[in-house]
C-alpha cells in the first residue's frame, strides 16, 4: 500500500488516518516525492524478483490519492509500471473517496490497468453521517457522480467496487440498496475502527448490533439471489479464505508511507499514535526486512498467534481474531480478542443459519482473489484488454510446457538449443512465433498418442518454430526441417511448396529471408521482394491492422468443418476490407469488445464456402487468438461473428486454468437457441456469447428503427433463460456460480442501461 | 460408489505465470510436474469428448 498524499479533501469523522490515535500524518510530506516513488517500486520489484512473486499488488492509498491530479498519477503509475512489470505481473489498485474523479482521471486509471476502490457509505443520509467537507457539505452528489463514471463502458474495467464503513444508526435495508444501485462489481462491509480502549458505539439495548445491522443486508442479499459480491459474507463462510480483517491466512499488507517509511498495516494507527510504525524505511532497508518486524512477524502464526481465548474459540478460522487493530487493549496489546467479538460469532451463526438456496459449496475458488478479479472483468461480458493479455499470458505459458514436452519426441537438438537461444536475445520474435494460434494445435497433435502412429501424425514441430523465430529475428542459424507434401511450413511467416524436397531440407536463415536446400531442390526465399519467391505462399495481413487472414498453415484445420483452400489476392484483399469495417462497426457499437478483440484476436481463418450454409463461423479450444469466418461481404454481419467467437476464445482460454463446471456429472440442460438438450459447458460458452451479442443488438436497437431491437430482445431472452438453467441446474463449481451470476448482473444492466 | 470419471488436476495458474520467467532451457528441470500436468490436461484430456472443443455458431 503506498500511501501517495498524506492530506484528504474530506474530513469524514471516522477517519483512522486522521481522526484517530495516531497523528503521525502531521509530520509526513503533503505528497510522495518522485524519488520516494521511485525507491519503493525498486524495493517491491526487486522482492518480486528475488521471491519469484507471479503477482504483486500494489494499491494507491492516501489520505486522497487523487489529490495528485492527472499528470502527478500518471507519472506514479509510469514509475510502478515501469519498474515492477518486468520481474511479475502488477496488480494495481486504488482507494478513493471519488470526489475529484473526472474523465481525465478516469482515462489515466484505464490507461495504466488501475483498478479503483470507492469509499461510499450508501443512502444520502448514511453518507453524509460521517462523510462530508470540513465545511460540513455533502460528498453524497460527487460520489455517485464518481461511480457513474466508473460504470461508463470505457471505464468499467477500472471499477472494482464499494467499500462501505458501518454504522448501525443507518437503515440497513436503504444501504444495501443505495450500494446496489451502484452496480458495483464488488462491495465490501467494514466495521468501523475500535479497539478495547475505545469500543464501537453500541446503540439500543441488543448486545450484538453490528451483528444484527449485517446479518438484515445478508439475509436480503441471500433472498435477491446474492447479486454481486459481498466480500465480508463471502470471506466469513466456510473454506471463505478470509480478507485482512477475518481468517488465518498470513498478513501481507505493508505500507510505504509518504515519506518512505515502511508501516504495518494502516489500521493500526486507530490503536495508538505510532502503533504502525517499523523504524525501517525504503531507501535503506527491503521488503523482507520489513516483514521481519516483530508486529508482521507474529501475524505470520495463524491461529498460535491469537491469545487463548480465540484460541479456544470453535469459530476462530472463521473470523482469525477479526482485525489485528481491533484486539488493541492498553496492558495486554493486541493479545485479546476482537472487540467485535460478540458481533462476529453471531454473524457467522448468521451466515450459517441463513446459507440460501443459492449458496456455493466452499471452494478452492472462493479464495483466489485474482481469480475473482479475471472473472468479474470476464462477466462483464467483454473484459479489459488487460484481462485479455493475462488470459494470452495464461495460453503462452502451456504452450511452452507443450513445447518442453515436445523436446523430448524431437531429433532436433539445435531446434531446441536455437529456440532457447533465442529465447534470450529475441524474446519477441520467439513469443510472436509460439502465440501463433496453430503453435499449439500442432504441439498437441504431435504429442497425442492417439494420433502419433496414424498417418497424420505430426511432424516434429521444433525445426520449423526454430526457422520463424530466427527469421522473425534477423539471426542466421541453419536447421533441418521435416518435409510434408513437398512443403515446410513456418508459422507466422507463410509455407514453401516446393517438389522434390525429400523428406527433411535444410533451412538457413539469410539476411531477408531463408535458404532451402533439400532432395534436387535448392530455393532462396526472400521475404521483402515485392512479388514473392517462386512456390511461397506469404501469410498475409489485414492493411493498417495486426490482423493476419491464415489460410495456409494446415493445423488451422481444427474446426470441426472444412476450412478455405489458400484465397487469391482479391478475395484477401476482399475479406481484408471487411474485416478492417467490421472492426469499426464493433468500435462504433461497443467500444469494449473493440477493445477486447484488440486486446488479443490476431488471426482469422476463412472457412470453405456452403452454399447450404453460407454464414458460419467457428473457435477451436486450442487455437487462442483466432476464429473462423466465412467470407462474407457485409461488415455488419461479420462484426456480431467476430464479437461472437471472439467470447468463445476468451472463455476457452479460461477453462483452460479454471474449472467453472463441476466434471462428470453428465447434465443436459434445455436451452432456447438450439433444439438439444446441451452439457454445461455448452451452455456457459453460448450464454457468454449471447450476452455480447446482446450487448452489441442493443446498442444498434438505439440508432436503427429496423429489427435490431427484436434481435437483442431474442437475444436477451437465450441469455437470460441460459444463465439462469445453468445456476438452476448445480452444475457449476463456486467460481462458475459467481461467474453465471455476474453475468446475469451484466445482462441485467445491459437491459437497463441500452434504452 | 462414485463411479464419476477422474479428471486429470489442472495445472496450478501461479505456476503457470511463474514458468514465464523461466528460460526454455531450464523449463523442462524446473517445472516438470508442470509440463506432465499440462499435458495430462490439454492432451490426453482431448481424447475425452470436449463439449465445445469447436463451438460452431449458427446466428
Amino acid at each position: 500500500m503506498l500511501k501517495v498524499h498524506s492530506r484528504c479533501d474530506l474530513s469524514c469523522d471516522h477517519c483512522y488516518v486522521y481522526q484517530h490515535a495516531d497523528q503521525t500524518w502531521r509530520g509526513r510530506p503533503v505528497r510522495m516525492p518522485p524519488a520516494t516513488v521511485r525507491a519503493a517500486a525498486r524495493r517491491i520489484a526487486e522482492h518480486a524478483r528475488e521471491h519469484q512473486l507471479p503477482d504483486v499488488h500494489v494499491v494507491l492509498h492516501g489520505g486522497e490519492p487523487l489529490l495528485l491530479g492527472a499528470a502527478g498519477l500518471r507519472e506514479v503509475l509510469a514509475e510502478l509500471r515501469a519498474t515492477i512489470t518486468p520481474w511479475t505481473r502488477l496488480d494495481l489498485r486504488m482507494q478513493t473517496n471519488g470526489v475529484l474523479l473526472d474523465e481525465e482521471l478516469c482515462q489515466v486509471l484505464v490507461d495504466h490497468d488501475v483498478r479503483v476502490g470507492v469509499s461510499f457509505d450508501g443512502d444520502r443520509a448514511a453518507n453524509d453521517r460521517h462523510r462530508v467537507f470540513a465545511h460540513g457539505g455533502s460528498s453524497h452528489e460527487q460520489v455517485r457522480r464518481a461511480l457513474a463514471l466508473l460504470r461508463r463502458p470505457a471505464y468499467r474495467s477500472s471499477y472494482a467496487g464499494i467499500l462501505c464503513t458501518v454504522d448501525v444508526r443507518n437503515d440497513p435495508d436503504r444501504v444495501y440498496e443505495a450500494l446496489l444501485a451502484e452496480s458495483p462489481p464488488r462491495v465490501d462491509l467494514l466495521l468501523p475502527h475500535a479497539t478495547w480502549d475505545h469500543p464501537p458505539q453500541r446503540p439500543g439495548p441488543g448486545a450484538t448490533p453490528y451483528a444484527d445491522w449485517l446479518g438484515r443486508i445478508h439475509r436480503r442479499w441471500v433472498d435477491d439471489g446474492q447479486p454481486g459480491s459481498i466480500r465480508l459474507f463471502e470471506a466469513l463462510r466456510p473454506g471463505g479464505g478470509g480478507t485482512e480483517a477475518f481468517g488465518l491466512a498470513p498478513a501481507d499488507v505493508l505500507v510505504v508511507e509518504a515519506d518512505g517509511t515502511w508501516e504495518q498495516v494502516d489500521s493500526l494507527k486507530t490503536a495508538y499514535h505510532g502503533a504502525a510504525g517499523t523504524g525501517f524505511d525504503v531507501f535503506d532497508h527491503s521488503v523482507d526486512e520489513a516483514a521481519g518486524h516483530p508486529g508482521v512477524a507474529v501475524r505470520q502464526d495463524g491461529v498460535q498467534g491469537l491469545c487463548a481465548t480465540c484460541r479456544a474459540c470453535p469459530v476462530v478460522d472463521r473470523c482469525g481474531g477479526g482485525l489485528y487493530a481491533h484486539r488493541w487493549r492498553t496492558g495486554s496489546g493486541f493479545d485479546n480478542p476482537s472487540v467485535y467479538c460478540a458481533d462476529l460469532f453471531r454473524l457467522i451463526d448468521s451466515v450459517d443459519a441463513y446459507p440460501g438456496p443459492a449458496q456455493a459449496p466452499p471452494s478452492e475458488w472462493s479464495t483466489a482473489s485474482p481469480l475473482d478479479d479475471l472473472l468479474d472483468d470476464l462477466a462483464t461480458g467483454h473484459g479489459s484488454p488487460q484481462t485479455v493479455r493475462r488470459l494470452a499470458d495464461d495460453q503462452l505459458a502451456i504452450t511452452r510446457m507443450l513445447l518442453a514436452a515436445c523436446r523430448e519426441m524431437s531429433d532436433s537438438a539445435a531446434a531446441w538449443e536455437t529456440l532457447a537461444d533465442l529465447e534470450l536475445t529475441a524474446p519477441e520474435a520467439v513469443r510472436a512465433v509460439l502465440e501463433h494460434p496453430f503453435v499449439r494445435p500442432w504441439l498437441v497433435h504431435r504429442l497425442d498418442p492417439a494420433a502419433r502412429s496414424d498417418v497424420g501424425a505430426a511432424a516434429d514441430p521444433l525445426p520449423a518454430l526454430a526457422v520463424a523465430a530466427a527469421v522473425r529475428a534477423g539471426v542466421p542459424v541453419t536447421v533441418d526441417v521435416p518435409v510434408r507434401a513437398d512443403a515446410i511450413t513456418v508459422p507466422t511467416l507463410g509455407s514453401l511448396l516446393l517438389p522434390g524436397l525429400g523428406e527433411r531440407a535444410e533451412v538457413t536463415v539469410l539476411p531477408g529471408g531463408f535458404r532451402v536446400r533439400g532432395g534436387s531442390a535448392d530455393r532462396t526465399v526472400l521475404l521483402d521482394a515485392g512479388e514473392p519467391s517462386a512456390g511461397w505462399r506469404p501469410v498475409r495481413n489485414v492493411p493498417a491492422g495486426r490482423l493476419l487472414i491464415e489460410d495456409g498453415d494446415p493445423y488451422r484445420d481444427c474446426y470441426g468443418q472444412p476450412v478455405a483452400a489458400r484465397l487469391d489476392d482479391p478475395a484477401v484483399q476482399a475479406l481484408g476490407r471487411t474485416l478492417v469495417e467490421a472492426w469499426r462497426v464493433v468500435c462504433r457499437d461497443v467500444p469494449a469488445h473493440a477493445a477486447s478483440l484488440d486486446g488479443g484476436l490476431r488471426v482469422v481463418v476463412p472457412l470453405a464456402p456452403d452454399p447450404a450454409r453460407p454464414l458460419r463461423s467457428a473457435t477451436a479450444r486450442h487455437a487462442f487468438g483466432a476464429v473462423a469466418v466465412t467470407p462474407h461481404p457485409d461488415p455488419e454481419t461479420v462484426a456480431v461473428l467476430l464479437v461472437h467467437e471472439w467470447q468463445h476464445a476468451k472463455l476457452g482460454a479460461v477453462l483452460d486454468r479454471y474449472d467453472l463446471v463441476t466434471p462428470g456429472q453428465g447434465t443436459r440442460i434445455t436451452v432456447p437457441w438450439r433444439p438439444d438438450p446441451r452439457p454445461p459447458e455448452g451452455v456457459l460458452q453460448g450464454v457468454y456469447a449471447h450476452l455480447a451479442v446482446t450487448q452489441v443488438w442493443r446498442s444498434r436497437a438505439a440508432t436503427d428503427n429496423g429489427d435490431a431491437s427484436a434481435h437483442a430482445a431474442r437475444f436477451l431472452a437465450w441469455t437470460r433463460e441460459g444463465a439462469d438453467a445453468l445456476l438452476a441446474s448445480r452444475s457449476l463449481t463456486a467460481a462458475g456460480e459467481r461467474f453465471v451470476g455476474q453475468l446475469r448482473h451484466a445482462l441485467e444492466e445491459t437491459r437497463v442501461g441500452s434504452g | 460408489m462414485d463411479h464419476a470419471p477422474t479428471r486429470s488436476p489442472r495445472p496450478d495458474p501461479d505456476d503457470l505465470a511463474r514458468s514465464l520467467h523461466t528460460p526454455l532451457d531450464q523449463i523442462t528441470v524446473e517445472h516438470a510436474d508442470l509440463i506432465e500436468a499440462v499435458r495430462r490436461r490439454v492432451v490426453v484430456g482431448q481424447s475425452v469428448p470436449v463439449p465445445v472443443a469447436a463451438f460452431n455458431s449458427s446466428i
